[in-house]
């Protein structure tokens, strides 16, 4: 199955409308200098995506990413993305007291050495910590000029992600006719991340996640909400006929991430209660993106979707109905999540924000659905990114 | 991983903590995560951002774990001893404060941190000063227990198996595809470090990391009719006591030496960094030069090479330089 290039993008555009964003939110709170370790960070400031490595190499061998309120971004990495516009310098590794002096310098370029300007940091290694290298500064969560620059996207970002939902979407759709009894998790895993490369991206940003479902919630696991736990990421199961089993991936291009999200039988169709599961599902997926659009509320959302499922919460209460999608598999706006309804009556869509709608539905002794669609608010409501494929084997 | 080892490398984290005088551990890596608690977290790409992973109490000895369920929580965590996951700091800050101890704590140890996690400690800890502790636990997860040694064999054995599966797909147009179905029907699904295949001329030069079971496995090296040459000595030298000075002199290309264990460790020894460090007995080592990486653990002889090749020595050749 190809995959069709609906969008296009332009990196170095998306450059620089992004860092002319951040920039803009620097100002207005006062930050001198932002300091950046957290790779998404990195990405979105200064252009450079590293590869998809375990937590401890990307750590270790990370990417900083200093930014004054003009003047170049500073990118301290010995393998820089290609054609930045950032001054690159070589890298710093933040873990080690040894590289101390490195760091110093590097905040020093565009924030000076010492006075009470205020400095905006994600993270705090404990090399930094012994050094006082921070101390004097009036530190902010860089989260606060981060968050709000990356809440609107560009249209080129729009493009990426479109594009990695795609690619995610033609792998996954083919691994589902290998979803066969007798078959485990981690053979579907090597199969779906083998097909990205074939497609052309390198970067699975997370383990493959396909994961039975129990039928009942009294069968376990237990959880602190009394819903279904997912995704846990334990264990390497065996599928078998009987299984629902709900699937979850995501790769990235350009530092972009997908979300392709779906509930799967294994070699069979669907029986006639699995089917009623999926009509509950589409009706609140419906129900939602009748209300979705600029100057909408979260909370309008949350009630549309509450309302389809007569008055049942259509979501997994330790997340949300649906979340931001960016350079992070899960960011703002969240619709439904544990920072309360007032949070949710305040927060109103503006258009170039994205949206991941997952609904669950849930019926003690059948099971759950569970799939996921990707939108971005418009001028006038919303369109689809990615191709939304069918369902299948289910059908509406 | 057996219950034995989760409890062995708990207690060596809780008797480190009792010596710095830390009345609580915070600890946001996945990888102190996994080593303190045994947890085996959903895995996910690159960094993540610092929040309170677990939390491990001197007074009480116990454990509190980030989880919203009990699947894959190690049987000696109890399900009261869990926080869920949020999205609102308010309610992490009531978790916190809910831990028995923790707010009349006066030495916080924690393995990285943020400006919001500060603020919101002196609130639910007023008394407790902030103490960074990531080399509290690089130092004990320095010298490897026996079980892990031999858990980073098992991860590099996986490993190769990729690396038979390039080599034996030599005309792959995506060659990295075959490792990846290779390593996932032995179960691994989760990269280390970035996968290096290349072809140069007759040579296949192969890199490939996995971790197994929370161990970091990994290979590389330079392939000639599916033969690997012969290990440099920098992989020789990596004895009980050797320094950087004795590395920098076996090397023959670019190289790094550095710790492996639950992924990317302590030390960290390449041409610039760790001039002041020595190699000690009982250290799991990923040594790289030029092209060719094995994985080693220091042993008061010579080094327990980990990465052995699953063919006899006859398959070796000599490097041409």
């Amino acid at each position: 199955m190809p995959v069709e290039d609906h969008l296009t993008y332009d990196v170095g555009r998306m450059r620089r409308e992004r860092l002319a964003r951040l920039r803009h939110h620097m100002a207005a709170q006062d930050v001198v200098a932002t300091v950046l370790l957290h790779d998404p960070h990195v990405a979105y400031a200064s252009g450079h995506v590293g590869p998809a490595v375990d937590s401890t190499h990307a750590v270790y061998q990370r990417p900083v990413a200093v930014i004054g309120q003009e003047g170049p971004v500073h990118l301290f990495t010995d393998h820089p993305s290609s054609d930045l516009a950032a001054e690159i310098h070589p890298s710093v590794f933040p873990e080690l007291d040894e590289s101390v002096a490195g760091l110093v310098e590097a905040i020093g370029m565009v924030a000076g050495t010492s006075g009470t300007s205020r400095l905006a940091v994600d993270e705090v290694t404990g090399a930094m910590l012994r050094s006082g290298l921070l101390d004097g500064f009036d530190l902010v969560d860089a989260g606060r000029v981060l968050g709000p620059a990356r809440l609107v996207k560009t249209e080129d970002e729009l493009a990426c992600i479109d594009q990695a939902q795609r690619i995610n979407e033609v792998a996954m759709e083919e691994v589902r006719t290998a979803c066969l009894p007798g078959v485990r998790r981690s053979e579907l895993a090597g199969l779906f991340s083998s097909r990205v490369r074939q497609l052309g991206v390198d970067d699975v940003l997370i383990d493959p996640i396909f994961q039975p479902m129990p039928r009942n919630l009294s069968d376990g696991p237990r959880t602190s909400t009394g819903h279904v736990a997912f995704p846990t990421g334990v264990g390497d199961p065996l599928f078998n006929e009987e299984d629902l089993v709900w699937v979850d991936t995501g790769i990235g291009v350009e530092g972009y991430a997908s979300d392709y999200g779906r509930t799967w039988v294994v070699g069979r169709d669907p029986s006639s209660a699995e089917q009623g599961l999926f009509r509950r599902w589409s009706a609140v997926m419906e129900a939602s993106l009748a209300t979705m659009g600029p100057g909408v509320t979260l909370a309008e959302v949350g009630r549309a979707a509450i309302g389809a499922d007569r008055g049942s919460v259509p979501w997994l209460p330790h997340f949300y109905l649906a979340h931001g999608l960016g350079v992070e598999s899960a960011e703002m706006p969240m619709v439904g999540t544990d920072l309360g309804e007032e949070f949710d009556e305040q927060f109103v869509l503006e258009p170039g924000m994205v949206l991941v709608l997952e609904p669950v539905v849930w019926e003690d002794g059948i099971g759950g659905y569970r799939a996921e669609e990707v939108v971005a608010i418009t001028d006038t409501g919303w369109r689809p990114l990615g191709g939304w494929p069918s369902h299948l084997p289910f059908k509406p | 991983m057996t219950t034995e080892l989760v409890v062995a490398r708990r207690r060596r984290v809780l008797d480190a903590m009792s010596e710095r005088e830390v009345d609580a551990l915070v600890l946001g890596r996945q990888d102190n995560v996994g080593y303190s608690t045994g947890m085996a977290r959903l895995w996910t790409s690159g960094t993540r951002p610092f929040g309170a992973g677990c939390v491990l109490m001197a007074k009480t000895q116990r454990t509190h774990l980030l989880s919203s369920w009990d699947a894959g929580v190690p049987t000696s965590v109890v399900f009261d001893d869990l926080y869920p996951i949020t999205w609102n700091p308010k309610i992490m800050a009531s978790s916190m404060a809910a831990i028995g101890g923790l707010s009349t704590a006066r030495r916080i140890g924690v393995d990285a941190c943020s400006p919001g996690f500060i603020r919101a400690a002196a609130r639910f800890a007023p008394d407790a000063q902030i103490v960074p502790c990531d080399d509290l636990m690089a130092r004990v997860r320095t010298v490897k227990l026996v079980e892990e040694i031999e858990l980073v064999r098992s991860a590099c054995q996986v490993a190769w198996s990729g690396v038979e599966a390039v080599l034996d797909r030599p005309d792959d147009p995506t060659p990295i595809a075959p490792a990846l179905v290779a390593m996932a029907a032995l179960g691994a699904t989760i990269p280390s470090s970035k996968p290096v295949v290349r072809s140069e001329g007759d040579t296949t030069v192969v890199d490939l990391g996995v971790v197994v079971d929370l161990y970091e496995g990994g290979v590389g090296g330079r392939f000639v009719d599916g033969r690997r040459e012969h290990a440099p000595t920098l992989v020789d030298a990596c004895r009980d006591g050797a320094t950087h000075e004795d590395l920098a002199r076996s090397s023959t290309g670019p190289w790094l030496v550095r710790g492996l264990g639950m992924g990317y460790e302590t030390p960290i020894i390449d041409a610039q960094r760790g001039q002041d460090l020595t190699l000690v007995t009982g250290m799991v080592l990923s040594v790289t030069d030029g092209d060719h990486r094995d994985v080693v653990a220091v042993t008061s002889g010579e080094p327990d090479v980990l990465s052995t090749p699953p063919y006899p020595a006859s398959r070796l050749v000599d490097s041409g330089a």
